[in-house]
């Protein structure tokens, strides 16, 4: 880890701004998009998400649907968004159409919407982030 | 052992159809994710697809793969026994049983099928969520109508099974439907395809649902049964009007099976809800037979059920059993046919009588051959489930009486039975009750065994008090309990160190022994006075008297008794130095233990083995007994046996002329037994330091000791066995196999990591788009076991230059 800590005061990782959440005003950078989405990649990978795959995402718009976005399709998925505030039913049919088994939220119409779907797997965002329990080891 | 089965799954009683990519994905899943909990509704598949997966599995967990069927069991407490029972784990004295358990599995890469969890779902987390924070190897399998809830729980939703679209019929449920009608001879053609598909989307593809329909196909077609089902839906009898569509399907589908049943099989069904597990007919005969029904109508209706799937049983028809959805429902039908308290009652009653048998058969009948007494013990075993339930019923009842005699009637319950503390439990939560109208003489048999548990649990002294309360009250005629009350004594007052006071017990209770001709206790007796005789230095009078001893232990025939007094002459002849015999004596045991499955005396038995054969010089011989010993110890979960195991590990060591791996593996076996609580210096290590001092000199030993102590039990004995020395961990995978594993063009983006460069950057330098990036660098993480790109940078800066 001590390496690790160097190497990246050596080599700083780009600064650059690449969103601002309207509502909180926090701001997204390049360098963090891509390693939470990186690591958000991992966990899709991990609970099973193939190439090809349709993953449902309903998020509020803001930088974890940007990560989400990104993770989705770095693991080579398929990214089917659902807009938070559509009625019950029309969330049902959506995730019915979708034949996903994995869905990326954390917003309650969804997830209750769900419950008698093929969705297999539902994920929060705080699903996707942090060390995935257990590292495959080549 | 190594050559026990590696599981305990059940044979498949028909074939598995579809869910082919949900099986690969949840096998992928348990190996990353330490609990995985499959969710759904009942009669969804949840036990058919965990069982399916965790068949898969048993090549890829070493430690096993082990099925607890938490259906079985009523209170929460149970849990815990359940799984110890499964993994074949016994209580230690003084060691809630959940840190025994623990211990067992810690180090040990296995999977744990909890199945049915819903009803101790509290519980069921806490031991889950206890056993995978001490046991990082662990995978816990779960299947549950609700989720656990803790920490690292990945809730994997069973979905039904695939519908038929329009474009084609070909679909899981359909096939489903089609092998189950094919398995009670219907033979569907094209004809009727549209009537299936219609079904098949009215049962939502819910598979229970569409075994329950496809049963029913040799009277009605699938276009009748689909109307039928139609009218059903509306007319939900049962509650869940409310509940959510699967649930109100599934309801709908097991209520028409149901009322379709002739008035006789619909009553053998919900009586058949009081077991607990699998049951024979005779139990179901004996439980379930009263008016309405005749005992010997019960086979031809057992045989009605099964063939409407309602009722599963074995190849040979010798094991029946309910699927918990239907055991459920049947429960509930009881209920409301006002018939479950009755119902319960009889089933205590039932399983009193028999234990009875049983016990009698096993213990105090006279001159039965050992194979009928072993058969009644095997009996008896087998319906431990059952036994539990019906003692919860009757503390549920009240009816302490029967209680009380259910548990001094079940060897299943005792330490002889391998269940060393159980009995406590039961005996106290029913004496706790109101026990007004108990016989008093019910009691103080109750208290006999009682005491026998508190012995084996090392609480000595209140042992002591109960045995004498219970002699005291027991009535003059009893006079089994009254010898086992006398032997019990004997052994605790040796135990204690008060041979004169235990004297007077075994005499006494062999002479009532001897009067009344039972021939177990007699052995006992004698086995008793011949320890008396050994603590105060006759070793003559204590050979005669174990000798005298196996005689009548042989006369009664049962191993567990053969087996005790054969160790007792070992120990006498210990005593005199004579160790060829002692070997001899010991080595007779073996076989009784083994084929009573007395793993606990087993592993003590081997491990005396060992000892004395390393005194003897028979070197290879001690470490295949001490190898064997530390082998069940460990799988039974004993540490106080593992730490018997090194103490006779250090005497091989020692007489093998190897003073420091002696001293090594008598510093773990302290450090172990102090771990367990048990502070007890012996003369023996004393004499080794002693011994190690002079030829190592002060500061080698001391050093070897410190040394030993933080050894893990499992390398110090595996320092001495096979000589081998604990190793440095072994290094990392070795970085070529790595590299190796990586694309051209992956190493080509782990060298631009090592430059900061973001997944845009390194787009732009190798024109491409960042999508794309991003999706090398979840490869990347995903081959080399990485969570963060800055590991990916780490590793690659540290690789020879041509990756960078």
């Amino acid at each position: 880890m001590c390496a690790q800590v160097a190497l990246l005061t050596v080599f700083p990782m780009d600064e650059r701004i690449v969103m601002v959440d309207s509502g909180t005003g926090l701001k997204l950078t390049e360098e963090q998009l891509d390693e939470r989405s990186a690591v958000a990649a991992i966990h899709l990978r991990h609970a099973g998400v193939r190439p090809g795959d349709t993953v449902l995402i309903c998020l509020p718009v803001g930088p974890d649907l940007l990560v989400a976005t990104d993770a989705v399709i770095a693991a080579g998925g398929v990214v089917w968004p659902l807009p938070a505030h559509l009625d019950a039913p029309v969330l049902r049919d959506r995730i019915q159409e979708s034949g996903a088994r994995v869905m990326i939220s954390n917003v309650r119409e969804a997830l209750d919407a769900a419950e008698e779907s093929r969705v297999r797997i539902v994920l929060s965002m705080a699903d996707l982030s942090g060390e995935p329990a257990a590292p495959r080891r080549p | 052992m190594p050559d026990s089965p590696r599981h305990n799954l059940p044979v498949e009683p028909n074939r598995f159809i579809g869910r082919e990519r949900d099986l690969d994905d949840l096998r992928d899943l348990i190996g990353e994710t330490r609990v995985v909990t499959l969710c759904g509704v009942g009669g969804i598949g949840k036990t058919r697809l965990a069982l399916r997966v965790a068949a898969g599995l048993v090549p890829s967990f070493p430690g096993g793969v082990w099925l607890v069927e938490l259906a079985r069991i009523g209170r929460p407490e149970l849990v815990d026994h359940e799984i110890a029972q499964v993994l074949g784990v016994s209580e230690e004295p003084g060691t809630p049983l959940l840190d025994t358990v623990t211990a067992r599995l810690r180090g040990q890469r296995c999977l744990l099928l909890l199945d049915n969890c819903e009803h101790l779902i509290d519980r069921s987390a806490h031991v889950v969520s206890a056993l995978v924070s001490a046991c990082p190897s662990l995978r816990v399998l779960a299947t549950s109508r609700e989720p656990l809830r803790i920490a690292g729980e990945l809730v994997w939703r069973v979905p039904p099974l695939d519908l038929p679209d329009d474009a084609s019929a070909d679909a899981e449920s359909v096939r489903l439907f089609l092998d189950r009608a094919a398995a009670v001879g219907t033979r569907l053609g094209p004809e009727s395809l549209p009537d299936v598909v219609r079904l098949c989307r009215a049962l939502d593809g819910l598979p229970l649902a569409l075994e329950l329909a496809a049963a029913r196909t040799s009277l009605l077609s699938p276009g009748r049964i689909a109307g039928r089902l139609d009218d059903r839906f509306l007319l939900l009898t049962t509650g869940g009007r409310t509940a959510p569509a699967r649930q109100r399907t599934l309801l709908a589908a097991v209520e028409w099976s149901y009322d379709l049943l002739s008035p006789g099989e619909q009553v053998l069904l919900r009586r058949l809800s009081v077991f607990a597990g699998d049951f024979d007919l005779e139990l179901a005969e004996r439980v379930c037979a009263a008016p309405p029904i005749a005992a010997g109508e019960i086979l031809d209706l057992l045989g009605g059920l099964v063939d409407k799937s309602l009722v599963l049983c074995d190849e040979t028809r010798a094991r029946y059993w309910l699927l918990e959805t239907i055991k459920r429902y049947a429960l509930e039908r009881l209920d409301r046919a006002g018939e479950r308290g009755a119902l319960r009652e009889r089933h205590l009653r039932v399983l009193c009588d028999l234990l009875g048998h049983h016990f009698a058969v096993e213990l105090t009948a006279p001159r039965e051959p050992w194979e009928r007494r072993l058969a009644a013990a095997r009996a008896s075993r087998r319906l431990m489930d059952d036994q539990r339930a019906a003692l919860d019923w009757a503390a549920e009842s009240g009816n302490v009486a029967l209680g009380l005699r259910l548990c001094r009637t079940s060897t299943g319950l005792l330490p002889l039975g391998g269940n060393v503390t159980e009995i406590v439990g039961w005996v106290e939560r029913l004496l706790a009750l109101d026990t007004g109208d108990v016989p008093a003489e019910e009691i103080a048999h109750s208290l006999a065994y009682l005491a026998y548990g508190l012995e084996a649990r090392d609480e000595l002294s209140r042992s002591l008090e109960l045995a004498r309360r219970s002699l005291a009250g027991l009535a003059p005629d009893e006079v089994f309990p009254r010898c086992v009350m006398h032997s019990l004594i004997v052994v605790v007052l040796l135990r204690m160190g008060r041979a004169d006071e235990a004297l007077h017990h075994a005499e006494e209770g062999l002479a009532l022994a001897t009067a009344s001709g039972d021939t177990w206790n007699q052995a006992a007796g004698l086995a008793g006075l011949s320890a008396v005789a050994l603590t105060r230095g006759r070793l003559r009078e204590a050979q005669r008297l174990g000798e005298e001893a196996l005689a009548r232990a042989r006369e009664h025939g049962h191993r567990w008794i053969m087996a005790r007094t054969a160790v007792q002459l070992g120990c006498v002849a210990e005593a005199r130095g004579d160790l060829v015999t002692a070997k001899e004596q010991y080595e007779q045991a073996v076989p009784w233990l083994r084929e009573l499955g007395g793993d606990l005396e087993l592993a003590r038995c081997l491990a005396r083995i060992g000892r004395v054969a390393a005194l003897l010089h028979e070197f290879g011989v001690a470490r295949e007994r001490l190898a064997a010993s530390l082998d069940l110890s460990r799988a039974t979960g004993q540490r106080q046996g593992v730490a018997r195991c090194l103490v006779g590990l250090s005497v091989l060591a020692e007489c093998e002329g190897d003073i420091e791996g002696a001293v090594l593996a008598a510093a773990a076996a302290a450090a172990l037994r102090e771990a367990i609580g048990q502070h007890f210096a012996t003369l023996r290590i004393e004499e080794l330091l002693g011994r190690a001092r002079t030829k190592l000199g002060e500061g080698r030993t001391a050093a070897l000791w410190s040394r030993g102590r933080t050894m893990s039990p499992d390398d110090a004995a595996r320092h001495v066995l096979d000589g081998e020395r604990p190793a440095p961990r072994a290094p990392a995978a070795a970085e070529p196999v790595r590299r190796s594993l990586l694309t051209a063009r992956e190493l080509e983006i782990a060298g631009l990591l090592t430059r900061g460069l973001s997944n845009r950057a390194i787009a732009e330098e190798l024109v491409i788009s960042p999508a794309t990036v991003a999706r090398h660098i979840a490869n990347i993480m995903e081959k080399l076991g990485y969570t963060s790109r800055a590991q990916i940078a780490v590793w690659a800066a540290e690789q020879p230059r041509s990756v960078t």
